[in-house]
């Protein structure tokens, strides 16, 4: 870690207000982005990976969300306290998101070529026609065959795939320094998905833009990324390098995860090595202590009196109370 | 007859907790429900109120304007006293001793008739009749009316999408088709039509509006109906062979009885109104009788000297129309949150 | 080819119109004839003899079947028959000078009602919770509350009786000329005002709540290049779709309105047709009324179209 750190997130906290309750969606979490970076986020639904990301653009309507601490700092400018414009500026520029769902990302009653223009004419001033230009090359260059015609069609007449490979191009019309990927491989077919993801690798490298994906299937972690976060019921649990983790994961929960590759996709009773048993509390009324601790194998007493704090072990960071060096009398 | 599925079917009934809880928190809807409720009160309990009878007329009471202090007797001697003095006025004179003594014998009558003695809070009309007992008795069929309309149009379009729905097939595809072109339909006219050839009276009116309104429940049900044929619990009854109309009536119209008691809720306006416009036209309940919508229309001709004539029949109706919707709206989207809100 | 494609479509539509056509002609002539009674009966005392021989002008004496076919006929050769109140005046004349006076009557309200409605709804919708949305929105209840025979004639109680400010009734032809139009016009228009305000508040946001919007935002462009360029159009398709029953809205509406202003239009004479047993005026005023709603129904579906790109003519 030795390059420069553009992106980096102190304890975000992001809640939202519903009728049952506050409901604690992204609760203290703390990473960095370096230039160049990978950054994988895993977690299961509900564990606030989402939440996180589309917190770095503030793309969660408020109400009912509430950004209520910590600082998102972008190249050292905190973006929770950025005015509208400042905002705009970055989004889509200097930060861009692609999105899990490329069936309804993308607006249905635009053509391609418009929704790809719009970026380049808002960002870098391009005159229309050459926007236009733009965004047959981009479309070239995500592996659209065809890109003339095909951008001048709209959504419908693109598969899941094609869709994703124009969200990426429109994501990256104007060579952004972040590439926020949330679950992009999820919604896709499986043939597909390979694909994918090494479009984005091959076009981020090519562009120096550093990634955080958000996923939760840890095949793609390891293949692509250099440092990656274990999400828990709104916390970090685990975070360092991603051969550190897999080799030696620390916190019970990372242990489980990796124990339930490579099937953790599939749905319950479809058969598989091995589940974590239980189930994520519910965000609105957390346990006692470690949230992770009803569910733990290697609970102590403690555990469910106070949550844990963070112990720099073996190259990472963990939240349990196992590797606190008392943890061996109990 | 096995326990689960009984289970299945009264969770269905039950009104769940958390639609309820939804509904209070829309100050609106709560209120909307009050007045609706203290409407409904007032309609039931007319018979035991203290009200003159709504087809009772005083045809010497013609006319007079609300009060609250003064009793008919009052009114009709200063509406006299008022027409003589504007006449004498214009005459340029003083009262005549004819005038006089016609004034004092009108009130001699009035002090001794106790019929002068009746008091008309919301004034009366064109024969002398209170109109608050006409605006209780007429609300109370508008009210009826709107109640039967809703629910027999909701039990044919439970009927017809049931059986659409839960069939399929050819038989949906011909009941759905049916619906489409009865939908392209200027059905009012068609209502409108009817009455007049066919005479008003309240039955031919129920079965006329009815007869028409029943397309998109039908729709709505059919939807349901399809969405829960395919769920788990429905499959557990036709694993242990549950009858195709056991299934339907059993387990998956009790499920559905939620939606189908905020649809009638929504659709009891609609009906209160047509009847309302059929009535304006001459084609409603026909007199003694009235509704909300003749009282209107007997008032509209006479409106510029007698407004309160239409002004309180019109109060009347569209308070309680605005809060049935506010109260039927409130349960739409306690039912169905997604329709408005979400995270 | 996709010009093509329209031309095919809207062919097929007007060939599928026959049947809802068919079957309005058939429900309503049944409707009127099943009736006990005849037009000519509530006629000043006529002589038997003299209603005999009225009847026999129109056909009334033969079997009902023959009658249905003969009318048919008549129907598809465009001749719609003689009023049996006015038997010297054919009912193709009248229309003729009724219809122009309903359409613009109708065309204007919903103009009104469709303008005023989606600024209302997409106000509403952005500033969703507001005073403002809420006022908005109890307004738009409050329209769908009150019935058009009770505006009507409040209206004219307050801006004709009380102001002075314009006329009481009557049509364009008569003295007050254009401000004729304005009151039945905005009383025409309420119901139809109230339900689009309530469908474009409800689209736009759940427009606002969709995925695309989100890329939008994420794209960073302004909340005013969000409203007009993605989301008015995709929540605009509701609105189209309620076009037919906003239409129906209106002539129905219409009975009403044009009898409380007096305008010489085709709702006013539809009612007193129907009173007055007017055998082949009601026909005549149904079959006009149910042409129109099925051309409003296809050219609302035609702009569904041209706003969809997802629509394909089948």
């Amino acid at each position: 870690m030795t390059e420069e750190t553009i992106l980096e997130v102190r304890d975000l906290c992001t809640h939202f207000r519903t009728d049952e309750g506050l409901v604690k969606a992204v609760d203290g979490v703390s990473f960095t982005l370096n230039d160049g970076e990978t950054l994988g986020i895993v977690g299961e639904s509900g564990s606030g990976k989402s939440v996180t990301n589309l917190s770095i653009l503030r793309l969660l309507p408020q109400p009912p969300a509430i950004h209520s601490g910590g600082q998102i700092l972008y190249r050292g400018r905190n973006i929770l306290n950025m005015n509208e414009s400042e905002l705009r500026d970055i989004r889509g520029n200097k930060i861009s998101m692609i999105f899990q769902d490329p069936m309804t990302s993308l607006n249905p009653y635009m053509r391609i070529t418009h929704q790809i223009e719009e970026t380049l004419m808002l960002h870098q001033g391009l005159p229309q026609k050459q926007a236009a230009e733009k965004a047959v090359e981009l479309l070239a260059q995500v592996g659209i065959p065809d890109p003339r015609v095909r951008a001048r069609q709209y959504p419908h007449q693109f598969s899941g795939g094609m869709r994703q490979r124009v969200m990426i191009a429109m994501a990256l019309s104007c060579r952004p320094d972040i590439l926020i990927a949330d679950e992009p491989t999820t919604a896709l077919d499986v043939t597909i998905q390979a694909q994918i993801l090494d479009l984005i690798r091959e076009l981020t490298r090519e562009l120096g833009t550093s990634v955080i994906l958000i996923t939760h299937d840890l095949g793609v972690v390891a293949g692509i990324c250099d440092n990656v976060a274990v999400m828990y019921a709104g916390r970090i649990v685990e975070y360092g390098p991603v051969e550190e983790i897999f080799a030696r994961p620390q916190h019970p929960y990372t242990q489980g995860l990796l124990r339930s590759v490579p099937r953790l996709d599939l749905e319950p009773g479809e058969g598989r090595l091995y589940s974590i048993p239980g189930a994520p509390p519910s965000l609105v009324d957390l346990p006692e202590g470690c949230y992770f601790q009803p569910r733990c194998e290697h609970a102590l007493p403690v555990c469910s009196r106070r949550y844990p704090p963070e112990f720099k072990t073996l190259g990472r960071r963990s939240a349990c109370w196992l590797h606190h060096p008392e943890a061996e009398r109990g | 007859m096995t326990p689960p599925t009984q289970d299945t079917a009264v969770a269905g009934k039950s009104l769940s907790r958390k639609a309820i809880d939804r509904f209070l928190k829309n100050k609106m809807a709560v209120i909307g429900m009050v007045v609706v409720v203290l409407y409904a009160l007032v309609a039931i309990l007319a018979p035991v109120l203290p009200l003159y009878g709504y087809e009772e007329q005083v045809l010497d009471h013609q006319y007079l304007p609300p009060s609250l202090t003064q009793t008919g007797g009052e009114l009709l001697l200063a509406k006299k006293t008022s027409e003589f003095e504007s006449l004498a006025r214009s005459q340029n004179r003083p009262l005549s001793a004819e005038e006089l003594a016609q004034l004092k014998a009108l009130k001699h009558t009035i002090a001794n008739d106790p019929k002068h003695q009746r008091r008309y809070l919301l004034g009366t009309d064109y024969l002398g009749r209170d109109m608050l007992s006409r605006i209780i008795y007429g609300g109370q069929i508008s009210m009826v009316l709107g109640l039967v309309g809703a629910l027999t149009s909701i039990l044919i379009g439970l009927l017809v999408g049931s059986i659409a729905g839960y069939f399929g097939g050819r038989l949906d595809a011909f009941l759905m088709r049916s619906v489409d072109i009865l939908y392209s339909l200027p059905y009012m006219l068609l209502v409108i039509i009817f009455m007049a050839v066919f005479g008003k009276n309240i039955l031919n009116l129920v079965f006329a509006l009815a007869g028409v309104s029943w397309l998109t429940e039908a729709r709505v049900v059919r939807g349901l109906v399809m969405s829960l044929k395919n769920s788990e619990f429905i499959e557990a009854a036709r694993s242990i062979g549950a009858s195709p109309f056991r299934i339907l009536f059993r387990h998956i119209l009790p499920n559905a009885l939620n939606v189908v008691i905020v649809f009638t809720t929504l659709r009891i306006p609609t009906f209160i109104l047509m009847e309302a416009f059929l009535s304006f036209l001459g084609l409603g309940v026909s007199a003694p009788m009235a509704s909300w919508g003749s009282l209107i229309q007997d008032a509209v001709g006479g409106m510029t000297l007698y407004p309160w004539r239409l002004m309180f029949p019109a109060l009347a109706m569209v308070i309680f129309l605005f809060s049935m919707n506010f109260f039927g709206d409130g349960l739409r989207e306690a039912f169905d949150p997604h329709s408005e809100k979400s995270i | 080819m996709i010009r093509c494609n329209v031309l095919a479509y809207v062919l097929r539509r007007i060939v599928g119109m026959v049947p809802t056509l068919f079957i309005i002609v058939t429900l309503s002539f049944f409707i009127i004839r099943l009736a006990p009674g005849s037009p000519f009966s509530s006629e000043r005392n006529l002589p038997p003899s003299v209603i005999a021989n009225l009847e026999k002008k129109v056909h009334l004496d033969e079997p009902l079947p023959l009658q249905y076919l003969r009318y048919l006929g008549d129907v598809l050769r465009g001749d719609l028959g003689y009023s049996t109140k006015h038997v010297d005046f054919t009912i193709n004349e009248f229309i003729a000078r009724a219809l122009p006076v309903s359409m613009t009557l109708g065309a204007l309200a919903l103009v009104l009602a469709l303008s005023v409605g989606i600024t209302v709804g997409v106000v509403s919708a952005l500033k969703r919770n507001s005073l403002m949305d809420h006022s908005l929105m109890a307004l738009a209840i409050l329209g769908i509350s009150v019935p058009m025979f009770v505006i009507g004639p409040l209206l004219q109680l307050l801006f004709s009786v009380h102001l002075g400010w314009l006329p009481t009734a009557g049509w364009l032809s008569s003295r007050a000329g254009g401000l004729t139009l304005i009151l039945p016009v905005l009383t025409l228009a309420v119901t139809d005002f109230a339900y689009i305000a309530r469908l474009t508040r409800t689209s736009v946001l759940e427009v606002l709540r969709s995925d695309y919007i989100r890329t939008a935002r994420a794209k960073g462009l302004s909340q005013r290049a969000i409203i007009w360029k993605h989301t008015l159009r995709g929540a605009m398709l509701p609105v189209v779709s309620f076009l037919g029953p906003a239409f129906a809205n209106i002539v129905t509406g219409s009975v009403v309105v044009e009898s409380i202003f007096d305008i010489p239009g085709m709702g006013r004479f539809f009612v007193n047709s129907a009173l007055n047993r007017d055998y082949f005026m009601i026909m005549a005023t149904v079959i006009v009324y149910a042409v129109i709603l099925v051309i409003a129904n296809l050219i609302a579906d035609l702009v569904y179209a041209a706003l969809d790109p997802r629509v394909v003519y089948e």
